[in-house]
């Protein structure tokens, strides 16, 4: 069943696609192919194999129980947290608390994880921004 | 003669203390990354390869620490398997077979040693393999012009899909994938914007490092969180360490047929160490004739080690030569080298030979300092496989997370990478492969630039894609290589009922 709505989707994305590359075109034009074709042709093969995906026996995909996708669902909010606050929290703060959530996920003692964060938080910033020389934000609440 | 001056040029290169401490630094990470199951080489290779571009790193420096972490984790990933029944990367499947036997038999020690001198002879043989292989074919494609090139990349992309899974039409769609990812951003030839919704973001393309994090490390910790499966005691290596001179001899046929064998399957653009160690462990069964391997052989352990390792090396040789990853692994390296401005081909040879020469001599160098650290630091090794994951997982997340900022310092690139990983882990519980959509991308402007110079060549006039005999033979095997599989089964499925009735 995933993989023919994979496939759908897929096929709905590649005709979106054809439709935005159709109007791709340049003022220039002194090569034969220009910019236009071949994105077309890909997106065309795609929406093939799709269409061969959609109607072939699907794959039996086994996905994770409720439990464990909750608990993805819940890393993924908090990567994406991570991401979204990593130049405003800077980057100890922000890594001190994704240690902590990702820690408290992976099933650790609170305080094995809060000390974790803390460590990870302040040890990466300082080898890779004092150390490296591989500028990381410190965060606009500190600077 | 010639070779011989240019291998001592990469000496020179790769014998300078700031290369010696990074193919160290390679070997050591290369072989934890190995160790613990879950990351392989490709994980490793992706993680630091935006940290090496971060650092400032000369282009040989960053790509002795890629090649040199590649090949330790090929070390480092049958001391799981030996120690713990659970490869710690896909190459050191067949290793468990016979090793954890060995071990449970209290000789983790013997099997260990043995493993690691077979995988030294399998690298070595397979370096010496490119040594002398990879400036003739270097040469030789030298005269390829753009059409020769397409049909390369076609038939690269036709050989990963086909042999990567057993699910052709997925890997097709993965290496489509890839490829059309390739096509966001500003057009080169004509500066007109593709897919880029009007972002300033997207307008330089989709980064290299973004789609290899994304893919390969955070889709990565969501399977790690999935298979939260701990509490696997480890056998400890205690008791003889060495094996003796009659089980070296033993082994000294399977090593050297494995080494060989692991050598030509790695030159072949998409079968890798997985393969080529599978091989190698099948046909040295059939050889014994006894019913002994899968009880704890020697040789059942000497044999998958030498194959994958030299596989692994010999994968160097499409990439360097023709600019054509082979592998996953290889693909991420020649991402790394385009973000240096270098053109993996076979200009390399005679316009980059330090790059050359020197990445060749580190994995000599490379492979000696595996060998000394893997016999006597083991235990240390196995001590790694005892990290708890809730320490393990977000070291992981903010290297990676580091690595990108690096690359523009944008909180986009982040949102991106994480977006990435979402998409990639559900591909890949799809079982999508993943091989195939990176090397997509990595090849997808490299195929689009030889296809339009090629008709800017020709006029416009298609046949000159298959006019020449180089072209015309690749295409057809890259037609054979996606259609006679599924056709096969199919007519093997038609034979199966009529022979059971």
């Amino acid at each position: 069943m995933s993989d023919r709505i994979f496939a759908a989707v897929w096929l709905l994305l590649c005709i979106a696609g054809l439709f935005i590359g159709w109007r791709i075109h340049s003022e220039y034009n002194y090569e034969p192919l220009g910019p236009r074709p071949f994105p077309l042709i890909l997106l065309s093969l795609m929406a093939l194999c799709a269409v061969m995906l959609l109607l072939r026996k699907p794959d039996r995909v086994s996905w994770p129980s409720t439990s464990v996708l909750y608990r993805l669902l819940l890393l993924m909010i908090m990567m994406l947290l991570y991401g979204w606050m990593f130049e405003k929290l800077g980057f100890p703060l922000s890594t001190t608390l994704l240690t902590f959530g990702i820690g408290m996920l992976f099933g650790a003692r609170w305080w094995a994880a809060a000390l974790s964060g803390v460590v990870m938080g302040g040890a990466l910033y300082y080898a890779f921004d004092r150390l490296l020389d591989v500028t990381l934000p410190l965060g606009s609440w500190l600077s | 003669m010639e070779t011989w001056t240019f291998l001592m040029q990469g000496f020179a290169v790769a014998m300078t203390p700031g290369n010696l401490l990074i193919a160290l630094t390679g070997c050591f990470i290369g072989t934890i990354v190995g160790v613990l199951p879950g990351l392989g080489p490709i994980n490793g290779v992706a993680i630091l390869m935006p940290l090496a571009f971060a650092l400032h790193l000369p282009a040989e420096s960053a790509l002795i620490l890629l090649a040199t972490v590649y090949i330790g984790c090929e070390y480092g990933g049958r001391i799981s398997s030996i120690l713990l029944n659970v490869p710690g990367d896909a190459g050191a499947i067949m290793t468990a077979l016979d090793g954890y036997p060995m071990a449970q038999k209290g000789q983790a020690g013997v099997a260990l040693s043995i493993s690691a001198v077979s995988s030294f002879i399998g690298s070595t043989i397979a370096i010496l393999g490119i040594i002398l292989f990879a400036p003739l074919l270097a040469n030789w494609s030298l005269a390829f012009g753009p059409a020769e090139f397409f049909a390369l990349m076609v038939f690269a992309i036709a050989c990963l899909g086909s042999m990567m899974s057993h699910n052709p039409l997925k890997s097709v769609l993965a290496a489509l994938i890839g490829l059309a990812m390739a096509t966001v951003g500003v057009d080169a030839n004509t500066g007109v914007y593709r897919f880029t919704f009007n972002s300033v973001h997207l307008s330089d393309g989709i980064q290299f490092v973004v789609v290899v994090i994304g893919l390969f490390s955070v889709s990565e910790i969501l399977l790690m969180l999935e298979s939260t499966s701990s509490g696997q005691k480890v056998v400890r290596a205690s008791g003889r360490m060495m094996f003796n001179l009659k089980e070296a001899t033993q082994c000294v046929g399977a090593t050297l047929r494995s080494s060989l064998l692991g050598f030509f399957v790695g030159v072949l653009p998409g079968a890798g160490a997985t393969i080529a160690s599978a091989i190698a462990y099948m046909s040295e069964k059939k050889i014994s004739g006894g019913d002994t391997f899968g009880k704890g052989d020697i040789r059942g352990v000497a044999a998958p080690e030498a194959a994958n390792n030299a596989s692994a090396c010999g994968s160097f040789i499409p990439m360097l030569t023709l600019g054509i990853p082979g592998s996953g692994t290889t693909a991420v390296m020649v991402g790394a080298l385009t973000l240096y401005n270098i053109t993996p081909g076979p200009a390399m040879f005679t316009e980059q030979p330090d790059i050359v020469w020197g990445l060749i001599a580190a994995l000599l160098i490379g492979n000696v300092m595996l060998l000394i650290m893997n016999i006597p630091m083991i235990n240390l090794f196995a001590r790694m496989l005892t990290i708890p994951l809730w320490f393990l997982v977000p070291t992981i997340a903010a290297i990676s997370a580091v690595g990108v900022y690096a690359v523009h310092s944008t909180t986009f690139d982040l949102l991106l990478m994480v977006g990435l990983g979402i998409f990639g882990y559900i591909l890949r519980k799809m079982d999508f492969p993943m091989s195939p959509l990176i090397l997509g991308f990595v090849l997808g402007e490299m195929l689009e630039q030889n296809l339009r110079r090629a008709l800017s060549i020709s006029n416009g006039n298609l046949p000159i894609l298959w006019e020449s005999p180089i072209s015309k033979v690749l295409l057809i095997l890259a037609v054979a290589i996606l259609l006679l599989p599924p056709l096969w089964k199919r007519w093997r499925l038609k034979r199966a009922p009529l022979t059971t009735e």
